[in-house]
């Protein structure tokens, strides 16, 4: 499964540093090992002491923020868009809706979400009465179909082969009503945001609480720069040239900023993978459907995703999407469960009124480099995975020293898929406020039931009863419930550690995690200029 | 005209023009606006057909077709199985490495997931590659992966053509970059640059991405061809006397690469129908591939001389010589007369290539993969890749 990682004891002090070659005066940077003591754990006995790797002289970090933005609640995952057939079905409880229709209505009004129960019951009775005609008739059909196999009088005869061709009409009709109101449902079913966790505070984002603070903002003696003037002056950035290449919003990392994304997701990749998660590395273009399944929507007004021309794909804005898609329209076996892939991706959002919000440097950009936890665990696990993915979380961000302040996100800024959202706001001194890092979602089923993700549960005991052959003794497959968590947004993280790490002299210390990741550079210091 | 010193014969004639459109000034101004108008159609035109004018060929560029390309170097040889050979597919997949029959349901075909130590082995070519041309003197940058269409043309590609290898998006005048070299040879567009700044050489990391179109029938199995990948790119800008010797350069970097890894390949000096329009000279490096049983393309190393530099609009300033003995009075009296730049672009490391020669040439009889020991420190010390026991 996945691969396990082991790290070493080791410390800075112990490793062997590798020679360096003299460098020439522009060379500074010498690229230091990336994931340390990354093994798997049957191929190397713990009790070896880790090969020390050779720390080269400064290494060039690459550092990349990655904004995760939640799913607003327009973001509703529909597969038609404004016309047409959908071209996947989400496989929706509507016998569930319609038995909790006051929880279900309940839960509507407190996320403000713009579905219409009502429509989607009354569409649902009116599918049920079809489909019992429909059945009616293919009854009445059957029972013509085999009056006519034995023998009869022509009179007769005729009598059934008209009442065959006018039930079969009849039928076809029917039929085609069973199709229209299907996909109407479908439509309709799929605006209906997922349940809410009873924990979740009631309201808009000021009504969000917060369930853990840790740390507090750092007093400074000095005038705060924020990350861009900090990146001018360290040529961390260039803003410029990429809006002239690419457009607003974009932007080159250079030098020590490469290493320092770079290190981030190492770091990151090394951590998460050593709390059993499996990393993957994704493709950045996926069909739109699977866009649509995971509760995004691809074609909205101000959608968030790029689309391909000529195509009916696009553009990932998380690795999210492509990570619910590999099991897409599987059956797990229940022993498989939990599935934790921490995927590494970069993400493209068009940013669609953003306009307004703050935009400055890299808190909001086109393309970004994220690393992101997803899990895939059994309903009754999926609080505790949320806790875990939100204490994994923490302890990355508490790691490196940021302030950070941990949010239960209320029920108007959970976003349809989520059953409970906690968002982790780290201080930025240059912005002067919180500003959002990560976010932890549980969708339970809500993701499961339109990517088509079944686990069947394993045999509790032998049945006294062994039905004859067939699948008689197997359990019915029940929806998988899934989870997924940034574990690092590299433009996010870059402006809380350039702002909050800034000295006076206009250096930036590096935090003790990144440095082996850096070869083992301690601080990005002022450059001399050469041109 | 009439205004300044004219010849008498000219003077005639310009009256005879004048005169064969009408004697009124009203008609000369139609006329002159008329032929503005056929100036600037005529400007566009010409601006069309010269665009497709490739750059002049470097004189030992062999003539011919791909069966002409010269080897200029050859380093190993292939490696002796005593064992049947798998290729980096079946490898993969006994090792849990890719995943292409889920990308092929999220995506499409010729995408993949890499997994396990496939991550690791990535972040390791990556890793290493820039520290390596790092201390070569490369400044590392993370570009852009969308531009506007109109800096991937300047670079030298069709983006809106038949068998485009750029993808578009919708909506907008930007596509997808295929090559770092795009962003990068972006970033001093429309500059000029003084002269004691160059050379500028950059090692840009990205992800690529190309459609493949028109690539139907050419091994397309596994990672050889795909939709996207990581890729370390070289890009320099100098002057046009050295840029020979940075190609030369750029090459060496290369070979001491793949060297490096253990790999088995040869350098080709391609030949002038095989060069592409931006490049004067081309080295490509080829890689025995031993699954694939033949040599793939690793690398490709391009001296474009001014083809990109003219339409990308970078020129440089020369440095003055001497102090000039006439010095004019004010203004720009001084300043050498600009020049564009020469540029070069070189793969330091495309990822999938380099997979799959790793995971072929170093796989073992037991499945197992040898990983080269310059990237042990980058994979925390990890010497080999093992079959794993697989849980489900």
């Amino acid at each position: 499964m996945g691969l396990h990682s082991y790290f070493g004891g080791a410390t800075i002090q112990t490793l062997k540093m590798a020679a360096v070659p003299a460098s020439a005066s522009y060379s500074r940077f010498v690229f230091s090992p990336i994931s340390r003591n990354l093994v798997a754990l049957d191929s190397f006995p713990r009790h070896s002491p880790s090969p020390p790797f050779p720390l080269l002289a400064r290494a060039l970090s690459m550092a990349a923020a990655v904004q995760t933005t939640p799913p607003s609640s327009e973001d509703i995952g529909t597969a038609t868009g404004s016309v047409g057939k959908p071209q996947w079905k989400a496989a929706i409880d509507f016998k569930w809706i319609r038995d909790n229709r006051e929880a279900v209505a309940e839960n509507i009004r407190k996320r403000k979400s713009k579905a219409s129960l009502e429509l989607v019951l009354e569409l649902y009775e009116k599918m049920l009465a079809v489909q019992k005609e429909v059945e009616r008739l293919r009854g009445e059909r059957n029972a013509v179909a085999n009056m006519m196999k034995g023998k009869l009088e022509p009179s007769e005869r005729q009598k059934f082969i008209e009442k065959g061709k006018n039930l079969k009409e009849a039928l076809a009709s029917f039929e085609e009503d069973l199709v229209k109101l299907s996909d109407e449902l479908q439509q309709e079913a799929q605006s209906i945001p997922n349940m809410t966790h009873p924990d979740v505070p009631i309201g808009g984002e000021d009504s969000s609480a917060v369930r853990k603070k840790v740390g507090s903002p750092r007093e400074f003696s000095f005038s705060v720069k924020d990350h861009l003037q900090l990146g001018k002056e360290l040529d961390l950035f260039d803003f410029d040239a990429a809006a002239e290449v690419s457009g607003s919003k974009f932007y080159y990392l250079k030098n020590e900023a490469v290493l320092l994304e770079m290190a981030l997701v190492n770091w990151t990749l090394s951590q998460v993978m050593q709390k059993g998660f499996t990393p993957l590395i994704t493709p950045e273009i996926v069909r739109s459907s699977i866009v649509e399944k995971c509760g995004f929507q691809p074609r909205g007004d101000n959608t968030q995703v790029y689309s391909i021309e000529g195509s009916d794909q696009c553009l990932i804005g998380t690795a999210e999407i492509p990570v619910g898609g590999v099991h897409m329209d599987s059956i797990l076996a229940e022993t498989v469960l939990p599935l934790k892939y921490a995927a590494f991706s970069h993400c493209f959002r068009t940013e669609a009124g953003a306009a307004g919000l703050a935009t400055r440097g890299l808190y909001r950009v086109h393309q970004f480099s994220k690393v992101e936890m997803f899990v895939l665990c059994r309903p009754d696990e999926s609080d505790t995975y949320h806790e875990e993915l939100i204490t994994i979380e923490e302890d990355l961000f508490s790691s490196l020293g940021l302030h950070y302040k941990t949010l239960d996100m209320a029920s108007e800024d959970l976003g349809a898929p989520a059953y409970r959202k906690f968002d982790v706001e780290a201080w930025m001194p240059g912005l002067g406020r919180y500003g959002e890092i990560s976010s932890a979602s549980n969708c339970t089923d809500y993701q499961s039931r339109r990517l088509g993700i079944r686990y069947r549960p394993a045999e509790l005991a032998a049945s006294t009863n062994p039905k004859k052959g067939g699948k008689g003794n197997l359990a019915p497959t029940k929806f998988v419930h899934t989870l997924n968590a940034t574990a690092c947004a590299v433009p996010r993280m870059m402006i809380c550690l350039l702002e909050n790490n800034q000295q006076e002299d206009g250096s930036v210390i590096i935090p003790e995690p990144l440095r082996p990741f850096m070869g083992g550079m301690e601080v990005l210091l002022a450059k001399h200029h050469t041109g | 005209m009439m205004k300044g010193k004219l010849e008498p014969s000219e003077r005639l004639k310009f009256i005879e023009k004048v005169l064969n459109h009408s004697a009124s000034g009203k008609n000369l101004k139609e006329a002159l606006a008329s032929f503005e108008e056929d100036l600037v159609k005529l400007s566009d035109e010409l601006q069309q057909e010269a665009q497709s004018i490739p750059n002049m060929t470097h004189p030992d560029v062999p003539i011919g077709g791909e069966d002409s390309s010269a080897v200029r170097k050859k380093v190993g040889s292939p490696r002796e199985f005593s064992f049947s050979v798998k290729d980096h597919l079946q490898l993969g997949k006994e090792l849990d490495l890719f995943d292409f029959d889920a990308a092929a349901e999220v995506s499409g075909s010729k995408f993949y997931y890499l997994k396990n130590e496939a991550v690791l082995l990535e972040m390791a070519l990556v890793n290493w590659t820039l520290s390596q041309v790092m201390q070569k003197g490369f400044t590392p940058l993370i570009t852009p992966e969308i531009v506007r269409s109109s800096i991937v043309e300047k670079c030298g590609f069709q983006p809106r053509g038949d068998n485009t290898q750029a993808y578009s998006i919708e909506g907008s005048d930007q596509c997808l970059i295929g090559t770092a070299e795009i962003p990068v040879g972006g970033v001093h567009m429309d500059s000029i640059l003084a002269e004691t700044v160059l050379p500028l050489k950059y090692a840009a990391f990205s992800h690529c991405f190309r459609t493949e179109a028109g690539a139907a029938g050419l091994a397309t199995r596994g990672l050889y061809r795909v939709h996207q990948f990581s890729k370390v790119e070289m890009f320099v800008l100098c002057r046009p006397d050295e840029s020979d010797t940075y190609h030369e350069e750029l090459i060496t970097i290369e070979e001491d690469l793949f060297s490096s890894l253990g790999l088995h390949y040869k350098t080709l000096d391609m030949a002038s129908e095989d060069l592409g329009a931006p490049a004067y000279r081309k080295f490509d490096v080829e890689a025995w591939m031993p699954g694939l049983g033949r040599y793939g393309e690793i690398s490709s190393a391009s001296n474009c001389t001014d083809y990109q530099s003219r339409r990308l609009g970078i020129r440089y300033r020369p440095a003055e010589l001497a102090a000039s003995t006439n010095p004019k009075k004010g203004g720009k009296g001084n300043l050498a007369p600009t020049k564009f730049v020469h540029t070069l672009n070189a793969t330091a490391c495309a990822v999938p290539r380099m997979m799959i020669c790793l995971l072929e040439n170093n796989q073992q009889e037991d499945g197992s993969v040898i990983i080269p020991e310059p990237l042990r420190p980058f994979m925390g010390g990890m010497e080999v890749i093992l079959p794993k026991h697989h849980t489900g």
